[in-house]
């Protein structure tokens, strides 16, 4: 029997002396932080769509370089600052030992704060590299690379240091996320500006960095965190081990060949074009794989969701995987992506995978960390089912409506005799959707972070219960 | 072989990146090494093998206008590259003559790819000669007195800087120009 999280209940009891969790409260806290800011951003730019006269003649609220900030705020403000600090948060528990050295994750949060900072006031600026997702200017990218080998060298000398020998599902993830990020990131930021690198070869460059940037980043991640706290939120053990090590290996192998279903009938070599629709195709078997895992493991438990928010979340986040990525391999279909490629319908997939998917599960990893780590109650409970309603009817109105009018502007477009001003016209009303559904989307994360921030300021006032209780009754 | 990564950490660090490397390798290296039109500038002068023409550098006052076309994240709604789909082909067409299909070589030079992954706007491909520098005036200025509809935003800093107006317009007329497939300075109304 492979280790569990559940199993470790036991260790973290007697643990929750052992765990100082600085880190994971200075990550978690401005992650959330973040995720406020750029859901402005992202409001006002579904704004633009609507009203473009809106914010409109001052150069650094125009659309495109606000969007460059959505996106990348999103990516690295929000999420994956919310994944690295789950990570210092479950690493150092499924190890059984304590995080290598708290002193250098608090350097690299400050550092991370730096680089989204920075990053704000120079995409406004307009000064952009002009690449997709790697839109950070050259010292900021290099930054980011410093970050990443800190957090990444905590990590692995925490897994060093580890008490149990077998690694749990979540541990391959996030090394795996570790070292695939760090080639990754390298090939879209650095490797598409050598020297004699332009073109259609540097945007084949660019969608290996852009696909796996979702693909062995935030996939990884969120799956680390989702293997986690599904057993844990529902205490009940992960239901096949091998299955998960299938999904795992065959994510390793498939994910990378993928990148140039990005650019499908367009300006690059046939041969790599049809490599890469065979492999997406291929994408099926890991998740599958993992979301018959995280099924069956709740079989006999569904009953919990209905108190429990942080199940709610990893559920519905599982659900929008499998649907994600069900759209995904079809998308990159010859005969499929002639009508969605390039329309509406492509933001709403990637808001579903990147919002529906992951941020889903990393809140549920917040919603669950923060009470722990400050030793005290989530500040409400109602507040906290409120915000799962919120994202869950702003996100299927905002999912829905792009895919229906993505499909819609896809055929027109397949129809020349319509003039194009004529398609931009015809999707006003899906964009006023979208805004509206991103007015719901973006009242849940004001009231997470309200929740999240209450919660870690509050804790000091209520008087500290002491550790022990408060860990027998979480591992209860 | 994989149960080894289960418990020891260098097994699995050798495995996730060799696996990983595989598909890395052949799927970005190798490709500019076996297609050579990926680094070849376009030149045709044989009618009987399609659109002549030769493709050149751009000028510093181009380049000018590129980083502007960079710096203002017009790639987020305007996509470069007419694709071999009928509906392309036409609608980058102009009346009534198709437009040649994009391929690699016309972008030996674009040292930012700028192939986009959404249409918000036209795409933009061919769209080099098509409007004279007066229409790209007014419409910077304000795109909805030219075309009633449109969601684009305004850029009254370029449309009011004669520099940076003159520059980001030259660069948009070399968009598709390589090959020669319709008159010169025969703009649309």
């Amino acid at each position: 029997m492979a280790i569990q999280p559940g199993s470790e209940s036991a260790a973290a009891v007697a643990g929750q002396e052992i765990h100082q969790d600085t880190t994971v409260k200075w990550f978690l806290l401005g992650a959330v932080g973040y995720f406020a800011v750029v859901g402005i951003i992202a409001l006002i730019i579904a704004a633009k769509f609507v009203w473009p006269q809106f914010l409109g003649s001052i150069q650094y609220f125009t659309y495109g370089r606000m969007r460059p900030l959505h996106v990348n705020g999103m990516l690295f403000g929000w999420l994956l600052a919310a994944d690295m600090g789950l990570a210092y948060y479950l690493v150092p528990r499924l190890c059984g030992v304590k995080l290598w050295s708290e002193k250098l994750g608090v350097a690299t949060s400050i550092l991370w704060n730096v680089i989204i900072l920075s990053a704000i006031v120079s995409l406004l600026g307009g000064y952009q590299k002009g690449l997709e997702y790697a839109d950070l200017p050259t010292p900021v990218a290099v930054l980011v690379v410093i970050a990443w080998v800190m957090f990444g060298f905590n990590i692995f000398a925490t897994i060093a240091t580890r008490k149990y020998e077998q690694m749990y599902v979540s541990t391959w993830y996030l090394m795996g996320t570790i070292l695939w990020t760090a080639f990754v990131y390298l090939t879209g930021n650095f490797a598409t500006l050598l020297p004699g690198v332009t073109g259609v070869n540097q945007a084949n460059l660019n969608w290996m960095y852009t696909h796996n940037a979702v693909g062995l980043i935030f996939t990884p991640a969120g799956l680390a965190v989702a293997y986690y706290f599904i057993p844990r939120c529902a205490n009940t053990p992960l239901y096949n081990h091998k299955l998960s090590m299938v999904g795992f290996w065959s994510l390793a192998f498939v994910y990378v060949w993928t990148g140039a279903h990005h650019m499908l009938h367009g300006p690059i070599s046939q041969w790599l074009q049809t490599i890469s629709i065979v492999f997406s195709v291929m994408l099926l078997i890991p998740v599958w794989a993992v979301v018959y895992n995280f099924i069956a493991t709740m079989k006999g438990q569904w009953h919990q969701l209905g108190n429990n928010v942080s199940l709610k979340f990893l559920m519905s986040g599982t659900i929008f995987y499998l649907l994600t990525c069900f759209q995904g391999p079809m998308h990159s279909l010859r005969s499929v992506n002639a009508i969605v490629s390039k329309t509406d319908w492509i933001p709403g997939h990637a808001h579903m995978a990147v919002m529906g998917t992951f941020s889903f599960i990393a809140m549920a990893g917040v919603y669950w960390v923060i009470p722990r780590v400050f030793h005290t109650k989530l500040h409400s409970e109602a507040a906290a089912n409120w915000s799962f309603w919120l994202f869950m009817i702003g996100g299927l109105g905002m999912f829905t409506s792009l895919w229906l009018g993505g499909f819609w502007q896809g055929w027109q477009w397949n129809n020349p005799s319509i003039p194009f001003i004529d398609t931009v016209i015809a999707l006003k009303p899906v964009w006023m959707v979208r805004f509206f559904s991103g007015v719901l989307i973006f009242s849940g994360i004001v009231l997470f972070f309200y929740n999240i921030w209450s919660t870690a300021l509050g804790s000091g006032k209520s008087q500290p219960a002491p550790a022990k209780a408060e860990g027998r009754v979480y591992a209860a | 072989m994989l149960h080894k990564t289960d418990s020891n950490a260098i097994w699995f660090v050798a495995a996730a990146l060799g696996l990983f490397f595989i598909g890395g390798l052949l799927t970005t290296v190798a490709p500019p090494l076996i297609d050579k039109s990926w680094a070849k500038p376009f030149e045709n002068h044989d009618p009987a093998k399609g659109p002549t023409g030769k493709l050149v550098d751009y000028t510093a006052q181009e380049k000018r206008g590129y980083d502007i076309y960079i710096r203002e994240g017009c790639k987020y709604c305007h996509t470069q590259q007419t694709r071999t789909l009928a509906s392309d082909v036409k609608r980058s067409g102009w009346k009534g003559v198709d437009s040649p299909v994009s391929t690699p070589d016309e972008f030996v030079y674009d040292y930012r790819q700028t192939f986009g992954t959404k249409r918000t706007g036209p795409d933009l491909s061919r769209v080099g000669g098509k409007y004279s520098g007066q229409w790209h005036k007014a419409h910077f200025n304000n795109p909805r007195d030219l075309v009633p509809g449109s969601i684009m935003p305004p850029f009254p800093w370029i449309a009011n800087n004669p520099d940076e107006l003159a520059a980001l317009v030259a660069y948009l007329q070399t968009r598709g120009r390589a090959k020669e497939w319709r008159p010169d300075n025969d703009y649309e109304k």
